[in-house]
């Protein structure tokens, strides 16, 4: 009998704790428009750096990044009313990923700084499509006037896609594709969509490479994404296009690094043992990058081989600086997730908006990182 | 001597009900903290998203009552469902294409029961390697790209109607009844908790170790060949990496509800609960919108504590039958 109690007091206690992290996680009553959201996104994720800090308190931003914005917002007019308090629902792919931290960041602030109510999400893991379509299915089941979402395949989020159509949400994909044609099929479609040009990425990185490598050219790999995702195939096809096209230069390896550090941290020392005078590794991600020249650095063999990555996360920034990164593709997440809440409220207010929006994009080296101070 | 325990009904309820009323609390704290939990809509997609985890788990609580682990499921289900959607693609009638999924799964599970079994090596290591094998065929058979586009007849094992419910959660009703009779009931289920029980005594009896050990893995294989059967036709694709460790979902949900890890208890009811039991609890965190963090800390801290009640109460019960056996073992 003592034994049950035990038992039964340990359970309470478990469940005593889903009802603290429900009361840590739930957003309070609708916002009074400014810091909540903020302060909100400080304490779910952790700050690293103090660039967190500054987002908090609203910095000026970047110069780049406002000519970026400018030129997207003029893309966006005529634009929609805002302080309506809308709630709008983001599901993102993974919180394990600093690129989709960030992204968190950007919506909320921009959420914030609109007026209205955004609530992100995210599956536990990069790989995990099924819990991805779970957790859309249940955002769905809320009160949401619109989602945006970024699927981890073209196919995962399709279902519960329909599901919103049904229930009269509006649904903006943003970065990875949800496929039109399955969605179509299935009975449903997408309200809007916002990207960036994943072929355009991986060309413009592909383009620097081959420059600094000369005429003289040499041997080059790439690092892919996950196989068949959406980022990873554009990429990779763009920088393919650049490399093949140049004269002197050879692809010696395309591998899959599935988004994963320590995958590309093996696959980078194998194509070094492999190809000991490999000049350049083009990774589609900055994870990989960075884990990239690690594997390199510890081989001793970092000199004269160029490594370079896509999204510019605040990691790379610091890598780039430093010379340990050569460089990396940028858009800026700030812009590009106000742009994708500017173009949600657009439908929901029931203006029409363009079938696809692109992100403008921009090359960071060593050459121009110092423009790109206090970028996000 | 060990016992094997085997019960009609089980008299040793205690654990289930326990769940029962964690689940229940869960429901009503749910239905309390958010207007959006207790509406059908979303019960309905508690139900369409534990029947999966469901189907799977009902073939591992077999496994794991008989002393084994299966950690290639995940990869199966990706590995059949592949196979279902190219043969569909090579022009076979949709019956023929899922029976051909479906005896993959059987093929890979016999595989993995036979190395098991015939050459005693531990199933962790086995079913790993199958996990990766299985994982990287569909991988290759694709070439990493999602097969698309699937007849109707196929999609509705996922997204047809059956009134108010689905095919998934309706197989996974019938699955779940029939595992139970089996389990419970039959020859079949008898020698599986025997084998986990007490292997050696088994063998002395007469009883052929290898070929119910096969059996019961070839069985998981099914289970999950029909779990790639239900993702692939609810998604209407077929990805090699769909699945994505769901070994460890099913083998948590199996051990939530009371199965030992050890073999030679299994409680088919315990899994159905527990499979629910955690298909609510991640409804309901993103229905609270708690990020995503937490939910895997919560799934682990209730799995421990399962996992830890479980064993504190079968070593006191341990203690009083075979105190002998353990002096003497020490």
């Amino acid at each position: 009998m003592k034994e049950k109690m035990k038992r039964m007091l340990a359970f309470m206690l478990l469940f005593s704790l889903v009802a603290f992290a429900a009361g840590c996680g739930s957003p309070a009553s609708p916002p009074a428009s400014g810091e909540k959201t903020g302060t909100g996104a400080a304490e779910e994720v952790k700050e690293d750096d103090d660039e967190v800090e500054k987002t908090a308190a609203g910095p000026a931003m970047n110069p780049k990044a406002q000519e970026m914005e400018q030129v997207l917002m003029e893309q966006l007019a005529p634009l929609p009313e805002f302080n309506t308090g809308e709630k709008i629902g983001v599901l993102i792919i993974t919180l394990a990923n600093p690129f989709w931290v960030a992204m968190k960041e950007g919506y909320e602030q921009a959420g914030a700084e609109l007026g209205i109510e955004v609530t992100v999400m995210a599956a536990p893991t990069e790989g995990d499509t099924k819990s991805q379509l779970e957790t859309l299915d249940a955002i769905v089941a809320r009160d949401y006037a619109a989602i945006v979402a970024s699927p981890i395949e073209p196919f995962n989020l399709v279902p519960g896609v329909v599901r919103a159509n049904k229930k009269g949400i509006k649904v903006i994909n943003l970065g990875p594709p949800i496929s039109k044609e399955a969605l179509k099929e299935a009975g449903g479609w997408l309200d809007g969509r916002i990207t960036v040009d994943y072929e355009e990425q991986g060309a413009m990185a592909a383009e620097y490479i081959v420059e600094k490598l000369g005429p003289a050219g040499g041997k080059v790999a790439i690092i892919q994404g996950i196989p068949g995702a959406g980022q990873s195939e554009g990429r990779t096809a763009g920088a393919k296009k650049v490399f093949e096209a140049a004269e002197n230069v050879e692809i010696v390896s395309i591998q899959p690094g599935n988004w994963d550090r320590n995958t590309a941290y093996n696959i980078a020392s194998n194509i070094l043992q492999a190809h000991p005078d490999i000049r350049a590794i083009f990774c589609c991600n900055d994870v990989m990058a960075l884990a990239a020249a690690d594997a390199l650095e510890a081989a001793g063999k970092r000199e004269g081989v160029i490594i370079f990555g896509v999204d510019f996360i605040s990691e790379a920034h610091e890598a780039i600086k430093e010379g340990k990164l050569d460089g990396s593709i940028a858009y800026s997440i700030r812009v590009y997730s106000k742009a994708a809440l500017i173009l949600a409220l657009k439908t929901v207010q029931g203006h029409a908006i363009p079938d696809e929006v692109f992100s403008p994009l921009a090359l960071v080296s060593k050459e121009n990182v110092a423009e790109f101070e206090g970028w996000e | 001597m060990k016992r094997t325990k085997i019960k009609l009904l089980p008299g040793n309820i205690f654990p289930q009900l326990l769940l029962i009323l964690v689940l229940l609390a869960m429901v009503i704290f749910l239905s309390v903290a958010s207007p959006f939990f207790l509406t059908w809509d979303n019960l309905r997609n508690v139900f369409d998203h534990s029947s999966l985890y469901i189907i799977l788990a009902l073939g591992m609580t077999f496994v794991i009552s008989s002393g084994g682990i299966d950690l290639s499921v995940g990869a199966v289900a990706a590995l059949s469902g592949v196979c279902m959607a190219l043969a569909m693609q090579g022009g076979l009638g949709v019956g023929i294409s899922i029976l051909i999924g479906l005896a993959v799964g059987g093929l890979v599970g016999a595989a993995n029961g036979s190395v098991i079994s015939l050459l005693r090596i531990n199933p962790f290591i086995v079913t790993l390697g199958f996990m990766s094998l299985a994982r990287g065929l569909a991988l290759i058979i694709t070439g990493g790209i999602p097969i698309y586009g699937f007849p109707r007849a196929f999609t509705w094992w996922g997204s047809g109607h059956i009134g108010p419910l689905n095919p998934p959660m309706l197989l996974a009703a019938f699955m779940a009844v029939l595992a139970a009779l089996v389990l419970n009931m039959s020859r079949f289920g008898y020698y599986t908790l025997a084998l986990g029980g007490n292997e050696e005594a088994l063998r002395r009896s007469g009883v052929s170790i290898h070929l119910y050990k096969i059996m019961v893995y070839l069985l998981c294989g099914v289970t999950a060949a029909l779990g790639g059967l239900v993702v692939t036709a609810r998604l209407n694709t077929a990805e090699p990496l769909a699945g994505w460790m769901l070994e460890l979902d099913s083998i948590a949900a199996v051990v939530l509800g009371g199965t030992s890890m050890k073999g030679g208890r299994g409680s088919i009811a315990g899994t159905l609960i527990a499979c629910l039991l955690l298909g609510i609890l991640r409804n309901g965190l993103v229905i609270l919108s708690i990020p995503s963090y937490y939910q895997q800390l919560l799934i682990g801290m209730i799995i421990l504590s399962a996992v830890i009640f479980a064993e504190v109460r079968s070593r006191k019960g341990l203690a009083s039958t075979h105190k002998k056996e353990r002096s003497t073992a020490v």
